[in-house]
């Protein structure tokens, strides 16, 4: 019984900086947008959460400084991509290059020591808590844990129930014809690439003030382009994200607790190895949809 | 042309203008940064530039392979770390003397990328998987299989990081004073690679899918063929600057050895617009960079990483202002046009 609330926990732990990610991923899906810039966002925001909760002695600057950072990343998208016309799939890379070498350049000149900087709390809800099993699941948590379920609930309604969520969808459907109907098509690619920063920033700032404490080079590991891997798998669903995020998570958690057995170089490769087979299995659907 | 050599220019003195302004903020001297940091690579150390522009070179022609064709192969990093492996295992293992030795081990190491690649074009052609994000999730694993590699299996005994023992000295890189002859294979490198893409059927073929692969179809191309093939040739060259890095430098496997070319490829390719000249002209550039970091780290006391952000800047820069001073002109060239219609 510990062993699967420890992997549900671990679970739930891994799949949220993908699950965060992916979101922003989503709404940027929504509006037509290739944006494979989240690595970079993420990164980004890991390392001003922790520059912030250092200088500032508060995690809640850190996660202002998180989403800081990671809208400064989302701008300087806008400029090249929106702005500037530039080709995305370029604009992505040369910004999760650029947040890579910035991070890397300013944690060799700014010290944090670990023990200096605060993390975010993790929440135990009083009542629940007592209660087996159930208590221990879904007690405890990092905030952002929480704040992650809010988000999918928040992202689900904005994309499907509001007028936003209509025009964002229309904006990656046909754009000529959001213009033409008289709505600005770029106004909204560039809030959905703000939306996207804000949850990017909060995705780091759970990499570096809720995993584990401070900001190590090149912290988020691929973990924004398994999120793009999730956003593709589902077409952009925010519920399908949701579940696809858990399963990462869950082979996360389940890597972690095969290190008894195999090398741990091995189980660090189970959630790339599972984003792999995620995808076969959904070139497999699509095929037999193609052919029926 | 002159116009696209101008372009360039102007995106990297603009970039170039960025790092001034972040060193300025830092209260550093700009002009005294720039000034040894070109002096070290061009001057005292040429040399070593030379040598450093081999893996760029090469993974960058990897890249710009890829791209110019049509495959969107992201996964330079981690064939580069296969190939270094393959190479350190028949360093390990082979017995030859110097002139077999070291074609064998520069074989070893394409044939290593080549599979890397291979499983993502496998992974294309049957199960279309976009390769995009496969080879991106390959470099993750290929990272930590060499890392478990050099760990357990082929770790040198009493050592405190992960990593190999020396390979044979008969399969070192020869050296002519400083000179790597790693830069030897990497010019021929480029010579064939120039000569495929502009002077043969499949290098034309190759263009023409990348530009527009229904008509290349229609015109009686085989262009699932080809993306095989380019997929295989471009993880050979990424491998083969695996096995340079490792025959010319260290001569064994440390850790994180291809961290620090593991993305220039890519960035020079894009930068280049998928031109092999340009790449090799690129590639060359960044390596003066790189070089020529520490020569700004050690007198201008401007940390080397610096470099890092500023060749993402020049990417980003570049790559705009190509878009954006084309329009410019094309707009420019229009209204000309008008006045001349109106008259």
């Amino acid at each position: 019984m510990k062993i699967i609330i420890g992997l549900i926990n671990g679970m739930l732990t891994s799949a949220t900086p993908i699950l965060l990610a992916a979101l922003g991923g989503s709404v940027t899906y929504y509006a037509g947008i290739f944006n494979i810039a989240m690595e970079g966002m993420m990164l980004g925001g890991a390392f001003f959460a922790a520059l912030g909760s250092y200088y500032f002695q508060s995690w809640v600057v850190g996660i202002l400084f998180a989403i800081l950072g990671a809208l400064v990343m989302a701008l300087i998208f806008i400029l090249f991509a929106v702005v500037l016309k530039m080709d995305e799939f370029i604009t992505g890379i040369g910004l999760n290059l650029l947040s890579l070498g910035l991070t890397t350049y300013l944690v060799r000149q700014i010290d944090m020591p670990v023990t200096e900087i605060v993390p975010i709390p993790r929440i135990h809800i009083p009542g629940l808590e007592q209660v087996p099993v159930v208590g221990e699941i879904l007690s405890g948590h990092n905030l952002v844990v929480y704040l992650t379920l809010l988000a999918v609930i928040i992202i689900h309604y904005l994309v499907f129930k509001t007028r936003y969520g209509l025009r964002l969808r229309a904006s990656g459907y046909n754009r000529t014809c959001l213009d033409t109907s008289g709505v600005s098509a770029n106004r909204i690619r560039v809030s959905s690439l703000l939306i996207c920063g804000v949850l990017c920033g909060l995705a780091g700032a759970f990499l570096s003030l809720g995993v584990v404490e401070g900001f190590t080079q090149g912290m988020s590991a691929g973990k924004g382009w398994i999120s793009l891997a999730a956003v593709i798998l589902v077409s952009g669903s925010p519920v399908g994200i949701a579940f696809i995020s858990l399963i990462f998570g869950f082979t996360d958690g389940l890597g972690l607790f095969l290190q008894q057995d195999l090398p741990p170089q091995f189980t660090a490769m189970v959630p790339y190895i599972a984003t792999l087979v995620a995808l076969f299995v959904y070139s497999m659907r699509l095929k037999k949809k193609f052919n029926a | 042309m002159k116009r696209k050599i101008l372009i360039n220019l102007i995106g990297i003195l603009l970039a170039f203008l960025i790092g001034a302004i972040v060193m300025l903020i830092q209260g550093k001297d700009p002009i005294l940064a720039y000034a040894s940091l070109f002096e070290y690579s061009l001057g005292k150390k040429f040399v070593y530039t030379l040598n450093k522009s081999v893996p760029l070179v090469l993974t960058g022609l990897s890249a710009t392979v890829a791209f110019a064709s049509g495959p969107v192969n992201l996964g330079q990093p981690g064939q580069l770390l296969i190939g270094a492996l393959f190479a350190v295992i028949g360093g390990l293992y082979l017995k030859l003397p110097p002139f077999l030795m070291i074609p064998a081990l520069l074989l070893l190491a394409m044939i290593g990328g080549a599979l890397w690649s291979g499983i993502a074009a496998l992974c294309k052609h049957f199960f279309r998987m976009s390769e995009f994000i496969t080879t991106l999730m390959l470099n993750m694993i290929a990272d930590f299989l060499t890392l478990w590699a050099i760990s357990y299996p082929l770790f040198e005994k009493d050592a405190n990081h992960p990593q190999t023992p020396p390979i044979a000295t008969a399969a070192w890189m020869p050296e002519w004073g400083n000179l790597s002859s790693s830069v030897l294979v990497m010019v021929i490198a480029f010579g064939i690679i120039w000569w495929v893409m502009n002077r043969t059927t499949a290098g034309y073929e190759w263009r023409i899918s990348g530009q527009n692969s229904l008509f290349s179809r229609l015109g009686g191309v085989n262009v699932s063929k080809n993306y095989v093939l380019v997929m295989l040739l471009t993880g050979a060259l990424a491998g083969l600057a695996g096995g340079l890095v490792l025959m010319a430098g260290p001569h064994r496997f440390i850790k994180d050895m291809g961290a620090n070319y593991a993305w220039d490829g890519i960035m020079i390719a894009m930068v280049a617009n998928s031109g092999v000249f340009l790449t090799l002209i690129f590639g060359l550039f960044f390596a003066v960079l790189q070089t020529g970091a520490t020569g700004m780290q050690l007198t201008a006391l401007v940390p080397r990483e610096l470099i890092q952000v500023l060749q993402a800047v020049i990417v980003l820069i570049v790559v705009a202002g190509r878009g954006y001073f084309e329009t410019l002109f094309a707009r420019r060239e229009a209204r000309r046009k008008m006045k001349g219609l109106a008259k």
